[in-house]
């Protein structure tokens, strides 16, 4: 019980800072629409064309995109959290949390998440509305496959968690890696190497279940544990290089310093 | 038990320059409900102790306890809460009720008890004014209070506080130091406190150690401390001043005599053979008023500096 009420406290703050910055909330959100709106349009004229961009269609296009909205939070809210937390001096208060800071980290990657499906979803809602493509959303089937889809890319949050801690200012690899991310999600995912690397699988998924409605017990099970496989593999790397940094910093004594 | 055991503590940081000895062989104990203070100059090795203490940093050998936990355990944080580098600890953008609130949460205390501890800590420091204002909004010394305040929250029975009056007016570092006396006689808290500023050392804490490059020089009570240089040194100022004459007998009589013209006052350090009246009857004898008299004591800054040049052997 005492592990929730540190997990609330957590989850309380979070919410509490996006009430208090109201505009940057705001204007993330309008950004991602209209990084979407010129992707839309870019498709609809290929389209014109007869060339399909994104090879399903519209709908690949929403999912595509509404998981990579996913995945840029989920990879940097951690980093850019424990780099602010470095900075203004309350990274060391964190440290001194009785249930180690892996589980604070864990917390704020669940409140990230859990505060990311509100406003992907108002995303969502408004890509559904300028396409006109109204998908299905089974929550039941759709979260887990979600979390299970973004947990190789917490992974690599964890890992640039733990450069952040000891390198201080990796914003340029920050920002290269984003992308990194577009093609991982338009690989072919059929093919076993695709499974095996983050995102593909899971988007594949994700597309399944919001243009044809299948429920969890409907996709294949082999797919589904290849990508159980490769959450709990990535996630655990990143957690391992977090530990490894984190050693480094405490070594070095890099807690503190910005 | 003891509420801290640090025994043979080494620390040495790597750096690209190369290994820097941050700390040598650092052994200290402190007993629950004590306030030590750690004293030393800057890279003398106390923040250094204080993170090891609290988990922040790795000892490179040695060990650090608290109530026999390991400071490398989380575990150890239900025992230990700290202050440091002031009031860099809370959050900015948090009102001064949010900040505990939040501390104590994250410390795993029920959301219904935190409200309550922390309406009494914002008596207790008197931010009651100030309950829904933003951190970043609160005077340097009221941000000092709050941190203080979050770490109390916590409930720990050990609290480590770094440099807590860096930064303060002299008002507000009195009003802190009144605070921090008060956490060990009425909280009953075990207070280690770093600081470089004699003041808040000798105001608050009733043991010290005195740190020098990564070692400890000494580690007493301060009236223990103070006795190690008392001398038998005299000030006398004299009303109309002194006759060359006299000065030179005087100097003869008394090794340590020297006579300090502008302030009109003389001062001589006795030997144990001598007595004070010797000296005034030599004054007396020369027809000399005689003013005032003083005996100078020593002070904690000037026992921490002897101790500091002795071990340096300057």
């Amino acid at each position: 019980m005492r592990r929730f009420h540190a997990f609330w406290a957590i989850f309380t703050r979070f919410l509490i800072e996006i009430k208090r910055y109201p505009f940057n909330t705001l204007s993330g959100i309008v950004t991602l629409y209209l990084i979407f709106l010129l992707l839309f349009a870019g498709a609809k004229y290929a389209q014109g064309f007869g060339v399909n961009v994104f090879g399903e269609g519209l709908e690949a296009l929403v999912v595509g995109f509404l998981v990579w909205t996913f995945a840029l939070t989920a990879y940097s809210d951690l980093s850019w959290e424990i780099m602010r937390e470095a900075q203004q001096g309350t990274l060391e208060q964190l440290y001194m949390c009785p249930f180690g800071f892996r589980f604070v980290s864990l917390a704020w990657v669940l409140s990230s998440f859990l505060v990311s499906l509100l406003f992907t979803g108002a995303l969502l809602g408004l890509m559904m509305i300028t396409t006109g493509k109204f998908l299905r959303l089974p929550l039941g089937t759709l979260i887990p496959l979600l979390f299970l889809t973004l947990a190789p890319i917490y992974g690599v949050g964890f890992l640039m968690a733990g450069l952040a801690l000891v390198f201080k200012r990796i914003q340029a690899f920050f920002q290269i890696l984003q992308f990194v991310f577009v093609p991982l999600l338009f690989l072919p995912a059929e093919e076993w190497w695709a499974k095996a690397l983050p995102l593909s699988l899971g988007s594949r998924l994700i597309r399944e279940v919001m243009t044809e409605g299948k429920s969890l017990p409907a996709l294949p099970a082999l797919d589904l544990l290849m990508l159980l496989g490769t959450a709990s593999f990535y996630f655990g790397l990143g957690l391992c290089a977090f530990k490894a940094c984190e050693k480094v910093a405490k070594d070095r004594g890099l807690l503190a310093h910005y | 038990m003891d509420a801290v055991a640090v025994e043979n503590l080494t620390k040495v940081y790597p750096t690209r320059k190369g290994p820097v000895q941050a700390l040598s062989g650092v052994s200290f104990r402190v007993a629950a409900g004590e306030i030590v203070g750690l004293l030393g100059a800057n890279g003398a090795g106390k923040t250094t102790i204080i993170k090891i203490v609290c988990g922040l940093v790795r000892a490179t050998s040695g060990r650090a306890e608290i109530f026999g936990v390991p400071s490398h355990r989380a575990e150890v944080a239900r025992h230990v809460a700290a202050l440091l580098e002031g009031s860099r600890n809370v959050y900015w953008r948090l009102s001064v009720e949010e900040n505990l609130r939040f501390f104590a949460g994250l410390q795993g205390i029920p959301p219904r008890q935190a409200k309550k501890q922390a309406q009494e800590l914002i008596q207790f420091f008197g931010l009651g004014e100030k309950r829904k204002v933003t951190a970043n909004l609160l005077s340097q010394g009221m941000k000092q209070k709050l941190a203080l305040a979050c770490a109390l929250i916590k409930g720990t029975p050990v609290l480590l506080l770094d440099e807590p009056t860096l930064g303060l007016d002299v008002e507000a570092s009195h009003e802190l130091r009144g605070f921090i006396r008060e956490l060990a006689s009425a909280r009953r808290k075990t207070v280690l406190l770093s600081s470089h500023d004699m003041g808040v050392v000798e105001d608050t804490c009733a043991r010290v150690i005195i740190l020098s490059r990564g070692r400890v020089v000494a580690d007493d009570r301060v009236p223990n401390l103070l006795a190690l240089f008392r001398t038998r040194a005299y000030r006398v100022i004299l009303r109309d001043g002194l006759p060359e004459g006299i000065a030179t007998q005087l100097a003869a009589r008394f090794s340590t005599f020297r006579w300090l013209s502008q302030e009109r006052a003389l001062h001589v350090e006795l030997s144990p053979s001598q007595s004070f009246y010797e000296l005034v009857d030599a004054l007396r004898g020369a027809n000399v008023e005689i003013e005032a008299v003083g005996r100078s004591e020593p002070d904690l800054e000037e026992v921490f500096l002897r101790l500091i040049r002795e071990e340096k052997g300057t």
